[in-house]
């Protein structure tokens, strides 16, 4: 069976263009032109991903309507955004948002986005969680907590271990500073996003990374936060 | 109570002479004692001025005629040629009288006039030290209360208060400048002020008008230079949309109609190469509108940094992942000490900055070269080298190349390099270019380092 995408955006041009791009793909796509049409059309075909669109230019705009969604629904959204927006991209999260994607984008890159959150989603708890996770030259033994850099075993504090093993068992997925402070440090840490980024890059350093190869595994999210690379 | 005073103390002065005189008025000629009495006519005069004068003179005549003149405590005179020598000794004592309170007059209003014109410079000096018309009315309200006294200013219309001081007198002045109206002081004394008090007041009140005068065109000055150079922007913008902005709108239309009217006979490998343009040009298309927004929004003042404490690496890190994806080669080598701190930054913009400058350093770079990102501290400032190692910069290139929309050496528009420094600038940081030694160009920018930011990231870093 063909999985629905509910498409949300009030520019009929971007509307067609992503029917056609994700029609292409081989999804079922609805179509909503506001965000009162977008609940109702959630409610009645429980699409199995929203892209919806984060300034609606009327009222409810894209963030009352992810948040309104998430009263009833888990279906992952996506939001569509333009750039200088990362208060908005961390309040879209917050509200409930899987992910977002920068206008312009790429058909490519919606897809990708698409396909790892379907992935995450479709995983039944308990079943998809492999003992190992396995990047490029990286490999994290979530078993016995060791990580491996070219087979060489690297050294980790327990904080910069939980740091990466929160990050890597989300693979693709954005996690807000916030996000990971509550989850690594606790919530009486969540202002301090300066840990974060001083822990992410010693665990970078310890990791070996090289960004000017491309060498990466922790991929920044400017203003947002963090995502851990997908494996191929 | 002071000119009492001032009696008592001549008439006191008159009688010790007397009682001197009348015990010496054996051993000493009358022509001895007009002349004591002549100095003490004198003294008076330069003392306590014309009327103590005129009348200690009027005294000392009858003192002398009756006490010291034979037949004594009487005003008959024995002989008759001492007549002539009182009526000389009257004439005289008044003439001197009158010229010594004139000297004493002239020495007290050169004495006002210069206390006047130390207060008149001070005021000027003061005046052309304010750039605000509240210092300009605190000044002169100052001024006229403590050097005027004053015992109530108000500027009108400013004031809300209504007068409350009914018991003196109460003066308005028009604080103007040629033909315009700033304000009405009105001032309040406790006694009606002297005709060259009041031309003092009005001085001052002028130069307060001058003061607000000078204030009002030189902002006027600047207003119009911002929207000089607003308006030189608007132009630059309007050719760089007519040029730079349709150069690849053209070049997405044509490829999309070529895709439309010819796709039946396109080879796989053509339309791939077409719609590759499509999204280049696009990307490119979306590059410069941003580039132009950020560049009004700079000139505007309208960018609100997001500061956090940022890790310079992770931009810098960015920044070569980023060329990484677009040229699949290694053009980029990062240089970062372990224990750099943080530093308070907008991490979208300040990315958008050492983008633009490394982008421009990608475009002059050799291919067997790599492009540096550096960082280190010095003193109280975080610097961040971007070193290239192409050709030198001429001096007349260096000074134009962070100029809005100048068009450098390979005809882009100039747009990376202003918004960087507009970008650093904002983060009260310095942005200039050296010379590279071997050739090429090393950018340098600066951002300040706060204590608060170095602490944190030290704690941070043991935590």
């Amino acid at each position: 069976m063909k999985q629905k995408i509910l498409v949300v955006d009030d520019e009929p041009q971007i509307r067609r263009q992503l029917k056609i791009g994700l029609g292409g793909y081989g999804y079922e796509v609805w179509l909503a032109g506001n965000g009162n049409e977008a609940l109702t059309l959630t409610a009645q075909h429980a699409p199995d991903m929203i892209v919806l669109d984060i300034s609606l230019g009327s009222e409810p705009d894209g963030i009352e309507v992810c948040r309104r969604i998430r009263e009833w629904s888990q279906a992952p959204i996506i939001m569509l955004s333009v750039h200088n927006e990362e208060k908005t991209k961390v309040t879209a999260l917050h509200a409930g948002a899987d992910d977002y994607i920068t206008k312009p984008f790429g058909m490519e890159e919606l897809h990708a986005r698409i396909l790892a959150i379907l992935r995450r989603v479709t995983v039944e708890p308990g079943t998809g969680m492999k003992p190992e996770i396995v990047v490029g030259d990286l490999r994290i033994d979530l078993v016995n907590r060791m990580v491996y850099v070219e087979n060489e075993e690297v050294h980790l504090t327990p904080t910069e271990y939980d740091l990466l093993r929160l990050l890597a068992t989300h693979p693709g997925k954005v996690m807000t500073h916030k996000a990971i402070l509550n989850a690594v440090w606790g919530s009486e840490y969540s202002e301090m996003d300066h840990y974060v980024r001083v822990f992410v890059n010693q665990l970078r350093k310890k990791l070996h990374e090289n960004p000017a190869r491309n060498v990466r595994y922790i991929l920044n999210e400017p203003g947002v936060g963090y995502r851990f690379v997908m494996p191929k | 109570m002071k000119s009492l005073q001032t009696y008592v103390v001549v008439l006191a002065s008159i009688a010790i002479v007397t009682l001197v005189a009348i015990l010496l008025r054996n051993t000493l000629t009358l022509a001895n004692f007009t002349m004591i009495y002549l100095l003490l006519v004198l003294i008076v005069a330069i003392s306590a001025g014309t009327i103590p004068a005129s009348l200690s003179a009027i005294i000392s005549f009858f003192c002398i005629n009756f006490f010291l003149v034979p037949p004594y405590y009487s005003l008959l005179v024995a002989d008759q040629r001492e007549i002539l020598d009182l009526v000389v000794f009257l004439i005289v004592a008044g003439l001197a009288g009158r010229l010594g309170s004139r000297v004493k007059q002239q020495a007290n209003e050169a004495q006002q006039r210069a206390h006047e014109q130390a207060l008149l410079y001070q005021l000027t000096r003061a005046f052309n030290q304010l750039v605000h018309p509240d210092g300009v009315y605190q000044t002169l309200t100052h001024v006229l209360q403590t050097d005027m006294r004053a015992v109530w200013v108000e500027i009108l219309p400013m004031s809300t208060n209504s007068p409350t001081h009914d018991n003196g007198t109460v003066y308005y002045l028009l604080l103007q400048g040629g033909e315009r109206i700033y304000a009405t002081v009105s001032a309040a004394f406790d006694t009606p002020l002297t005709e060259s008090q009041l031309a003092l007041v009005n001085t001052c009140v002028s130069q307060a008008a001058m003061a607000l005068q000078r204030i009002e065109l030189s902002e006027r000055a600047i207003k119009s230079k911002k929207f000089e150079e607003a308006d030189k922007l608007k132009t630059a913008i309007l050719q760089a949309v007519s040029h730079d902005l349709r150069t690849p709108i053209t070049i997405i239309k044509s490829s999309a109609s070529n895709l439309r009217q010819f796709h039946d006979q396109l080879s796989p490998q053509e339309e791939h190469e077409i719609t590759e343009t499509i999204e280049l040009e696009t990307d490119h298309l979306d590059r410069l509108v941003g580039n132009l927004l950020d560049m009004s929004r700079l000139q505007a003042g309208a960018l609100s940094l997001n500061r956090r404490l940022n890790d310079l690496e992770e931009i810098a890190g960015d920044i070569a992942a980023q060329s990484w994806q677009r040229t699949r080669q290694e053009r980029i080598k990062l240089c970062f000490p372990e224990d750099l701190p943080l530093v308070s930054s907008d991490y979208g913009l300040l990315r958008q900055a050492v983008s633009n400058i490394v982008d421009n350093s990608l475009r002059y770079e050799p291919a067997d070269q790599q492009v540096e990102i550096c960082g280190m501290i010095q003193g109280r400032e975080a610097f961040i080298k971007i070193v290239n190692h192409g050709e030198t910069i001429s001096d007349a290139d260096k000074a134009n190349i962070m100029k809005p929309f100048y068009h450098g050496r390979d005809g882009h528009i100039g747009l990376g390099l202003p918004i960087a420094k507009g970008i650093i600038e904002a983060h009260q940081g310095r942005l200039w270019v050296e010379d590279t030694p071997g050739g090429g160009a090393t950018f340098v920018l600066t951002l300040p380092l706060s204590e608060e930011t170095s602490d944190e990231a030290k704690n941070t870093r043991r935590g």
